[in-house]
């Protein structure tokens, strides 16, 4: 991760089909085209697994399946406790068979369709539910060694057991952290930075107009009268955060993508 | 093992919003779905596939979208699917769809299993099921939660019941269907999604299938819905309680005791 | 049988209950299941049979004629002392054929769902399922039957008005028994198997009874019911105490089940059970509509959440603002004080 972020290597979200798409054949196309454009710029492809609970087709398959080709440490695959087991260890043998290295590690959301990651099936006791902690430790046992392991870091929810979190993320295995958009300069992000200064840290920009999506995820209050301007915003980042990552959500590969070349700038 | 699921097309249920004058549920954008209880009776079908060989055909009586579900149960491993679909079936109760899917398992012939879920959320019968079984004079075992033996003649599957549950052993063919406890239904791959929009699902009428037009569709149904109207309203406000956890259970038991319950 | 002359009709008389047997046992929805059919056949001036099937049922004759029943019609055999949907059906179907009752009616039970369906089917009649009303046409004579359908959405109202006997499976429950009355008498007809009706499609190897919850879902008054919000399976022995002081049962939502709290025989909903109580206490539910589809005719809701805004805080009867896991133990000690 390190590397990333002193190469400049954004870190570009692409979303998989949905299952219930009508219209397969051109979503597959478009995901090929984003992918490709991605590799080519020498950004790494963050593809998200089932985001929002919404059933999606998986992001190792889609690669294999396409006949895609990753750059050597330019995929990053997200990865939830929604998954059988077979499927889960299925996806870390993809991962390993395509040279994937780098997994972003979330508890991720649940729908009736999905299936969850029992405690005991993958070797944790004493807890109620499998959490991204329970799965990191799995896949750090299973595959010492392979993985650079991620993890979410939320500076809008409550500070303490935020940070409690953390705590135990980086004690199962986490080796960087993606945080939640931010909007400018955030404290929590800052206080993260302090207590970790070792830790590599990718913030995540609001690519899309719409800061009410945003809100309405996180609870972050729109401040009054200004308009979003998302490529601004992702400046401003550049600047608060020289020692971070960026990790770019909703990118309007039309409208936004040929930006990029001239927004991070060597501070 | 030539395995038979059923599967049928519903109206899925969305986000929940209770009216606060009437206390209805309202729904909106409802979207059609594969029955709930089917996804389970499809895994199952696969599994057993996976583990003694065999085909798996997914069945499904409908009107020609319904062909929607048949991809869906291919897109996770079923091997082809048949729709049954004729105006002459519309209006068919659970009298007449059992007749009508009985004499499309006749004509896939040799079948040695026919799964289906427990019900459609839509009736909510569970009469589908059983009917067949006795359409087709098979054996049944309804409510099934696992199936742990599979042999030649016979199969060994637990029932679910209100109190406990039962362990027999089913003379083959049967009909079997299956509750939510049975297994974790995979969820469709890429390639399993490609491999169902490229296969071709014949569609089967009502002569395919040699079904007598007496015995299917309204004419083939012995009970018909004569009326239909919203469930009685709860119409009492909600009486809402907080403070100490003492002065809420005071309240609570005041309430049950004004209510005569305790 | 298709009946469609009224001369066809008038061939069939009499008003029948299946009763719900186990392990000989006559099962409480029988009796709620021959209140409604005493009420039908008064209507229509006939007599009430009682079917039993079973082993050692003879003894539950009395009984039967006690809750109204006329006649009891049984087959006693240890061939029947355990659930073979088949046997019963085949044996049903000959009686049926045979009597001529005008209406059947049996538990909308595991059993009963299994069983009627397969002697509609041979019967060549109509079935409804999961009935919560019945009633006599005055102006036909034909049954009424009502029952939820889409998830309770709606309310059908069914009849056969060609085909006899007019079946229907009833939700327990919701009918209600006559007073038992020793001092009634009436009369018994004894039928017997024929070889091969009994175990040539199944054999019952094994049953478990589960005596843990010996209060189901089906039969309970009162449920207590927890949900994603009790955040682990400990949190149903704390509802398992409430219930216990209460008389009643355990319900879960299939978030819980999902997450391996509580086996799936607890859940309530789309894909579990649908429950009839009187009061349903739902802890730590959202009240996601593949939930309330199961429980929303329960005749009390109490719903227990620290969120006021939720789908069920809001259809509740009664909403408790608070933690759970304060206010349960509090309305435990306040059970025990009266």
């Amino acid at each position: 991760m390190k590397s990333h972020i002193e190469n400049r290597v954004y870190h570009v979200e692409i979303l998989p089909p949905k299952q219930e798409t009508e219209k397969l054949e051109s979503d597959l196309e478009l995901f090929t085209t984003k992918f490709s454009r991605v590799m080519n710029s020498g950004y790494c492809a963050c593809i998200t697994d089932n985001a929002m609970g919404n059933l999606a087709f998986q992001g190792t398959e889609m690669i294999e399946e396409l006949g895609l080709a990753p750059r050597e440490d330019l995929v990053m695959i997200h990865l939830n406790t929604f998954h059988t087991k077979v499927a889960l260890d299925g996806i870390l043998a993809s991962c390993r068979n395509l040279g994937i290295r780098n997994l972003l590690v979330v508890s991720g959301d649940g729908s009736d369709r999905l299936p969850r990651l029992l405690p005991r099936e993958i070797g944790a006791s004493g807890v109620a539910a499998v959490t991204s902690v329970e799965l990191l430790r799995y896949i750090a046992n299973e595959h010492p060694g392979f993985f650079n392991l991620g993890v979410a870091f939320n500076p809008y929810e409550p500070e303490e057991p935020e940070f409690e979190k953390m705590e135990r993320k980086l004690a199962a295995g986490a080796a960087f952290v993606i945080t939640q958009p931010v909007i400018g300069l955030h404290p929590g992000v800052q206080k993260l930075m302090e207590k970790y200064p070792a830790l590599p840290v990718v913030v995540e920009a609001w690519m899309s107009k719409k800061l009410e999506l945003l809100s309405e995820a996180v609870g972050y209050e729109i401040p009054q009268g200004q308009a979003y301007d998302p490529i601004e915003n992702l400046r401003e980042l550049h600047r608060i955060y020289p020692s971070c990552g960026v990790y770019l959500s909703l990118l309007g590969f039309k409208t936004q993508y040929d930006f990029l070349k001239d927004t991070w700038k060597r501070g | 093992m030539k395995i038979v699921v059923c599967v049928k097309q519903v109206p899925g249920t969305s986000e929940a919003r209770i009216d606060p004058e009437t206390k209805r549920i309202v729904r909106e954008g409802i979207k059609a779905v594969i029955n709930p209880f089917d996804v389970y009776a499809v895994e199952e079908a696969v599994r057993i596939r996976e583990r003694i060989g065999g085909e798996v055909i997914a069945l499904s009586m409908g009107p020609a979208r319904a062909d929607v579900v048949l991809r869906e149960a291919i897109s996770v491993g079923a091997d082809r699917a048949i729709l049954l679909s004729d105006r002459a079936f519309g209006g068919s109760d659970t009298w007449a769809t059992s007749y009508a899917l009985a004499q499309a398992v006749r004509k896939i012939g040799d079948v040695d299993l026919v799964l289906c879920g427990k019900q459609a959320i839509d009736g909510d019968t569970a009469q589908v099921g059983p009917g067949l079984a006795s359409q087709l004079g098979w054996s049944q075992a309804t409510c099934v939660m696992a199936i742990p033996e599979i042999a030649q003649e016979s199969l060994v599957v637990k029932r679910m019941h209100e109190d406990g549950w039962d362990r027999c052993r089913v003379r083959l063919p049967a009909v079997l269907t299956v509750v939510k406890d049975i297994n974790q239904p995979r969820v469709p791959t890429l390639r399993g999604r490609l491999a169902a929009q490229k296969m071709i699902i014949p569609t089967w009428g009502a002569a395919d299938v040699g079904a007598e037009l007496g015995k299917i569709g309204l004419e083939g149904s012995p009970t018909r819905v004569v009326k239909t109207e919203p469930p009685p309203l709860r119409g009492k406000a909600t009486l809402k309680i907080e403070g100490s956890a003492a002065d809420c259970a005071e309240a609570f038991v005041r309430e049950l005791r004004l209510k005569g319950l305790v | 049988m298709l009946a469609n002359t009224a001369a066809l009709r008038a061939e069939y008389r009499n008003v029948w209950v299946l009763a719900e047997v186990l392990n000989g046992e006559v099962q409480k929805v029988t009796w709620e299941l021959l209140g409604a059919a005493r009420d039908l056949a008064d209507a229509r001036a006939c007599e009430l049979w009682c079917i039993l099937l079973g082993d050692g049922v003879s003894r539950a004759a009395q009984q039967v004629h006690s809750y109204g029943a006329d006649l009891a019609l049984i087959v006693d055999d240890p061939r029947l002392a355990r659930f073979d949907d088949e046997a019963e059906a085949a044996v049903l179907i000959r009686l049926v054929e045979r009597y001529r009752p005008e209406i059947l009616l049996a538990g909308a039970t595991t059993r009963g769902r299994a069983l009627v369906p397969r002697v509609a089917v041979k019967a060549e009649c109509g079935l409804t399922a999961d009935c919560t009303g019945l009633a006599i046409d005055p102006a036909t004579g034909d049954l009424l039957q009502t029952r939820p359908a889409f998830g309770g959405n709606i309310m059908a109202t069914i009849r056969c008005s060609q085909h006899r006997p007019q079946m229907a499976t009833v939700r327990p429950r919701v009918m209600a028994a006559r007073d038992y009355d020793p001092s009634r008498r009436g009369k018994i007809l004894a039928e017997s198997l024929l070889p091969g009706e009994a175990g040539s499609f199944k054999t019952v190897l094994e049953v478990f009874h589960d005596a843990d919850n010996a209060v189901n879902l089906s039969e309970a008054r009162f449920i207590v019911s927890g949900g994603r919000g009790l955040k682990d399976a400990e949190g149903f022995s704390l509802l398992k105490r409430l219930a216990d002081a209460l008389g009643g049962a355990v319900g879960a939502s299939r978030a819980a089940v999902d997450s391996g709290w509580i086996p799936y025989s607890h859940q309530v909903g789309q894909t579990g059970q649908t429950v009839q109580a009187q009061v349903y206490i739902a802890c730590g539910i959202s009240g996601q509509i593949q939930h309330l589809v199961g429980m929303q005719s329960c005749d009390y809701i109490v719903a227990i959440d620290k969120n006021p805004e939720t789908p069920l805080m809001k259809l509740a009867d009664l909403a408790v603002v608070g933690d759970l896991y304060e206010i349960v133990p509090a309305m435990i000690r306040a059970l025990a004080k009266t």
